[in-house]
Formats: C-alpha cells, sequence, structure tokens
C-alpha cells in the first residue's frame, strides 16, 4: 500500500460521485481548449490575411467600424462606398501604388459565391499569386481567375462558362492553393465588374502598397489630405480586427472561467461530503498512525486528481470537440475566413500543459478547507461508536 | 518492577456540543513489560478515554502520561502519529476496518504509516493473516467478513509494525461465544510471548484471564 493507491481507492470508492464531480471539470476545461483554439485559430489567419493582403495601407470609407474592416480581410461582401472621384484623387497621390477592390457576390447553382473586382495584372502581381491552369484574365473582358477551392467545389476548369448575374463568363485561370480566402473567392476584372453590378465606378475599399516603406505615415497623411477618406495601416487594421476577436476571445474566456469556478466549487462540495462520510474512515487512520498533515495530503492529492482526470479528459474532449466545431463557426459570417485554418489550430503542447497545471491547481485550491477539515477531526469520536 | 507506561494525575474533559464531560479526575496507573491489564468499571466511566490517552490517541487535560522514556503531552501531533505507528496497536469493539480496502490492504496501511517498504508490507501481512488463520482471506473485501473475522483482521493491522503494546477497548463486546474465544485465544498466545496487553472489557469471565485488573469507576481507578 502506497499513498497513492490509497488516494485512487477512496477516488473510485463512490464512482457515480466521482463521475459526476470529473464531468464538471471536464466540461469546464473542454470549454477553455475550444476557446483557445478558436481564438489561436482566427489568430493565425487573421495575421495570414492581413500579410496576405500585400498591402501597407487600406483606404476605407470614413467611419468604418473594426466590425467592417474585419471584412476587409474576410473577403466578404462590403457597400460599393468609395467613389470614382475620391479614387482619382486617391491615384493622383505620389509615391503609392493603388489596388481597387470591389467586393460583390453572386450565386451558381443557388449557392452564394463571393466575387471580387480587381485590377487583374497588378493585384495578381502585387499578391503574388501563382495562375497554375489557364491565364491571368484580361481587363475589359468577361472572364474569371478562380481561388483553388472555390475551383474544386463547382468543378471548374478554364474555358468553362460561368453566369454572374445574368452575364455569362468565362474562367480563365485558376490561382494555385494559397491557404487564404482568396481560394474561395471568383475575382473578374474591375471594369466589367463596375459594369455588371452597375456601381457607377464605386468601390469597396482600396489597397496601398507605399514605394518607400519608411514614408507609410506620410503616405497615410497626403490620402486623407487629397480624398474623403480614411486610411488605416496595416497594423492599425491587424490591431482593430484582434480587438474584435478579443473581445469575442473575452466573452468565450469568461464562460470558461464561470464553468472552471463551478467545477472548483462542485469539488469542494464533494470533498466536504467525503470528509464527513469519512469521519471513521479518517479516525482510522489516525489510529494507526496518521499524523494530520498525512491526512491533509491524502485530501487535497485525491482533490488534486479530479483536477487532473478532468484536466487530461478535457483537453482530449476539447481538441476533438474543437476539430468538429470548426465547420459550424466557418459557415458563419463573421468567423468564415477562419474556414480550414483552426484544424491546426490547436493549443501547443506547452499551452496544454499549462492548461493541465491550471486544472490541477484549482483542484488542489479547492479541497483545501475540505482537507483542513479531514485534518483537524478528532479520531476519538468517529471510531467510538457504531 | 519495569514499567513502560506510566499513568500520573491525569484529568480529561470533553468540551462537548452542549455541556462539558469530565471522564477522567486524577488518574494514576502503571503498566509493566509484558502484562495483561483489563479495565474494568461501569458503562460511560473512563475506561475507553484511557485506553485512547495511554495510546496517544487523544491528549490528557492535565497530568503527565510517560510512555517508553517519553512524555506524551510533550509531542507535536507528528510526534504523535509517529507514536502510535510504531509503539501501539488499536483494536476497536466495532472493528474499525477500512471497508474499501481489501483484508490485505487494512494491515499494510498500517504499515505504509510505519514507512515500510510495500514489498515487505504484502510479506508481512500475508504473514500476520495466516498467524490469525485469515490467510485465505486476503483479498477479500473488510466488509465480506463475519465480526469474528473482522476482529481476527484488526488484530493482525494492530500487530503490524510490532508494537510494544496492545491497547484493546471491548474487542469481544460485539462477538458470538465462538469468536469470542477464537479472539481470546489469540490474545492469551501474544501475551504468552511477551507481548503488553490493556484490554477494556465488560465481561468478568474475559477480565479474569488478565493478570491483573483495574476497576475504572467516576474517572478514577482503584487497583
Ligand atoms: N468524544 C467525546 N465527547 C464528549 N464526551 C465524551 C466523548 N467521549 C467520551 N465522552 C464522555 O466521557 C465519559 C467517559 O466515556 P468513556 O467512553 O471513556 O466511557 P467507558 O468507560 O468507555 O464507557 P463504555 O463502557 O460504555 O464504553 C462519558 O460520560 C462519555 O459520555
Ligand atoms: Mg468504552
Amino acid at each position: 500500500m502506497n499513498d497513492f493507491r490509497l488516494i485512487m481507492r477512496n477516488l473510485f470508492g463512490s464512482r457515480s460521485r466521482f463521475a459526476l464531480t470529473l464531468v464538471g471539470i471536464t466540461l469546464g476545461i473542454t470549454a477553455l481548449v475550444v476557446m483557445i483554439s478558436l481564438g489561436t485559430g482566427l489568430r493565425t489567419q487573421i495575421d495570414k490575411q492581413a500579410s496576405d493582403l500585400g498591402a501597407n495601407l487600406v483606404v476605407t470609407p470614413k467611419g468604418w467600424c473594426a466590425y467592417e474592416q474585419v471584412k476587409v480581410l474576410s473577403g466578404n461582401q462590403l457597400p460599393d462606398a468609395i467613389p470614382p472621384e475620391e479614387l482619382v484623387k486617391i491615384e493622383a497621390v505620389e509615391g503609392i501604388e493603388t489596388l481597387p477592390y470591389l467586393t460583390v457576390g453572386s450565386a451558381i447553382e443557388n449557392e452564394p459565391v463571393p466575387v471580387t473586382g480587381i485590377l487583374m495584372a497588378d493585384t495578381v502581381e502585387m499578391k503574388r499569386w501563382s495562375v497554375e491552369k489557364g491565364d491571368v484574365p484580361t481587363d475589359g473582358t468577361p472572364t474569371i481567375l478562380a481561388g483553388s477551392s472555390i475551383a474544386e467545389s463547382f468543378d471548374l476548369a478554364p474555358g468553362d462558362p460561368v453566369t454572374l448575374r445574368g452575364v455569362e463568363f468565362t474562367v480563365a485561370g485558376l490561382i494555385a492553393e494559397t491557404g487564404t480566402r482568396d481560394d474561395a473567392v471568383l475575382f473578374i476584372p474591375l471594369d466589367v465588374a463596375h459594369e455588371v453590378y452597375e456601381t457607377d465606378g464605386r468601390v469597396s475599399f482600396v489597397a496601398i502598397k507605399v514605394d518607400d516603406v519608411s514614408k507609410v505615415d506620410l503616405a497615410a497623411q497626403r490620402i486623407s489630405d487629397a480624398a474623403n477618406v480614411a486610411v488605416v495601416s496595416d497594423k492599425q487594421l491587424l490591431a482593430s480586427v484582434l480587438s474584435v476577436v478579443d473581445s469575442v476571445g473575452t466573452t468565450l474566456r469568461i464562460i470558461a472561467a464561470v464553468a472552471i469556478l463551478t467545477a472548483a466549487f462542485g469539488i469542494v462540495n464533494t470533498m466536504l461530503m467525503a470528509t464527513f462520510e469519512r469521519r471513521r474512515d479518517i479516525g482510522i487512520l489516525k489510529s494507526i498512525g496518521s499524523s494530520n498533515a498525512r491526512i491533509f495530503r491524502l485530501f487535497l492529492f485525491e482533490a488534486g486528481a479530479y483536477g487532473f482526470i478532468g484536466g487530461v479528459v478535457g483537453l482530449i474532449v476539447g481538441v476533438i470537440a474543437s476539430r468538429l466545431i470548426t465547420p459550424y463557426i466557418a459557415s458563419n459570417e463573421f468567423t468564415a475566413f477562419v474556414g480550414s485554418a483552426t484544424v491546426d489550430a490547436i493549443p501547443p503542447f506547452s499551452q496544454m500543459g499549462l492548461i493541465l497545471l491550471g486544472s490541477v491547481v484549482v483542484a488542489a485550491v479547492a479541497g483545501v478547507y475540505p482537507a483542513m477539515r479531514a485534518a483537524r477531526l478528532t479520531p476519538v469520536e468517529a471510531i467510538s461508536y457504531e | 518492577m519495569n514499567s513502560i507506561m506510566k499513568v500520573q494525575g491525569v484529568h480529561k474533559t470533553y468540551n462537548g456540543r452542549s455541556v462539558p464531560t469530565t471522564a477522567l479526575r486524577g488518574v494514576n496507573l502503571e503498566i509493566e513489560a509484558g502484562s495483561f491489564t483489563c479495565l474494568v468499571g461501569p458503562s460511560g466511566h473512563g475506561k475507553s478515554t484511557l485506553l485512547h490517552l495511554l495510546g496517544g490517541l487523544d491528549r490528557p487535560c492535565e497530568g503527565s502520561i510517560e510512555a517508553f522514556g517519553q512524555r506524551l503531552e510533550h509531542m507535536s501531533d507528528a510526534e504523535l502519529a509517529r507514536f502510535r505507528a510504531h509503539k501501539v496497536g488499536f483494536v476497536f469493539q466495532f472493528f474499525n476496518l477500512l471497508k474499501g480496502l481489501t483484508v490485505a490492504e487494512n494491515v499494510e496501511v498500517a504499515m505504509m504509516f510505519a514507512g515500510l517498504p510495500a514489498k515487505e508490507q504484502s510479506k508481512r501481512a500475508a504473514e500476520l493473516l495466516e498467524s490469525v488463520g485469515l490467510g485465505d482471506k486476503m483479498k477479500a473485501r473488510a466488509n465480506e467478513l463475519s465480526g469474528g473475522q473482522m476482529q481476527r483482521v484488526a488484530i493482525a493491522r494492530a500487530l503490524a509494525n510490532d508494537p510494544d503494546v496492545l491497547l484493546l477497548d471491548e474487542p469481544t463486546g460485539n462477538l458470538d461465544t465462538v469468536s469470542e474465544g477464537e479472539v481470546l485465544g489469540i490474545l492469551d498466545e501474544l501475551h504468552r510471548q511477551g507481548r503488553t496487553i490493556v484490554m477494556v472489557t465488560h465481561g468478568a469471565e474475559v477480565a479474569a484471564r488478565a493478570q491483573r485488573i483495574v476497576e475504572v469507576r467516576d474517572g478514577r481507578v482503584s487497583v
């Protein structure tokens, strides 16, 4: 016999109570893992989107909030809010390259698909896309450059006809997989998009590449002086996007914290009941030579074991749940661009270790008071009566 | 005269939930090495209390208890625990086995508190259980045994760390005559081997086996 075995015997002595207590802490840890997975997934993906934008500055209509800025990265449909006269003024600013985007949408076989109007040659160059099949479309022709995943889901190949908004387009080329939201988008020449979508030359936003990276601030100043628009840097954009993610993350973390706190009280309750039910056993252990400190330790470790077992199970369930939940998260408009990236957005091992440690610590702390009660019990009373 | 335990002027008052109860009021007693002492007396007059104090399971309010040259009332909790683990073995009326453990594990736990390695624990537990006639019950759950068997396990457990004194509180109080005979037979044998025994009992026949009968009445001792 050793302490470990004795603790295990006590732990599994009452199986239903053990299971019920474990459910609490397991749920808490599962929630935490899912939250962190999704948070990490969002963050990595946003980072990637931002860097793939390939721009130093983004020009948006005035008064956009962070939520709308997220959409710049997500490729979702945005209002065509920058009029052509402003666009001309922006293009006139020196030392920058401008890439206007018109994000619209259409449907293929009754399924909504994102469509984006771009300056073909310039955008392909700036984004460093490699066109693996077919050619880059020529501006002015009703042709399509399709992202890899959307091409796959609709079985598109160069030469295929696609009808967008009642106009027949032809697939000109396919972009090699980028791992970003671009994979799910149909790109068409901007001038064609203006015509088909009757936008009078307005665009959704403009990506700006500053020739001299050290003069980004100056360029931003010049653009906002020249035109009636808002200018954000890629860093600001990232920051505001992350702030949105963080506010979502904070909510999720509070939920996880509440779940874990509830679980902790479950452990306090279970251990207090165990202290009460095992009064006699505690008395016996003392009568055969256990010190108070040893009793304290036995109970504390027993509580900690709930944290360890619940933590391990919670980690496993959490990782599985993260994978299962991802598709549903991806179908939400706001988080859509997380897409497949969440699959590898499982917390790193170091973080999992920390979660497990945290779980054990929380459980052990929950066990302190019951363990103190157990250690202080006077043995004489407990063992003297039937 | 070689006394291993010496009780002098011991008082014990329990601060119960409602009123304090004085269980012992000035007890003097000496226990000699290798002796077989029976504590008798009316119910509620302090026999169990005295036995618990002798074994360091509780502390006196006043007076001194010297055991094997050490003063129990001066010991810390941890020292008292070590004293209970190594020097004394308790047996109670209500058996007090750990019900969730097997028979062998019940004996081993006592050795665990004395710091014996696991391997030696199981070897010695087997020997002890064999000696009380329970060699075939080692793997049984403690709560699957009869009262007489439980009490024999309790004796094996009390002997686990080869204690200098065995303290028994009405060990046959809950047993039929056959089981009582078995238990008393084991105690006689232990006494013959030189073990010091202090036993609380109500039965006159049981007490007749002892070398020495001590009456506890009204919290005091008369020999
Ligand atoms: N833990 C306790 N708390 C309060 N009072 C107690 C406690 N234990 C014993 N007493 C009281 O102390 C007195 C002596 O009790 P003790 O158990 O020593 O008697 P006893 O001689 O062993 O009786 P019995 O033969 O019935 O076992 C009794 O009045 C009892 O009510
Ligand atoms: Mg008694």
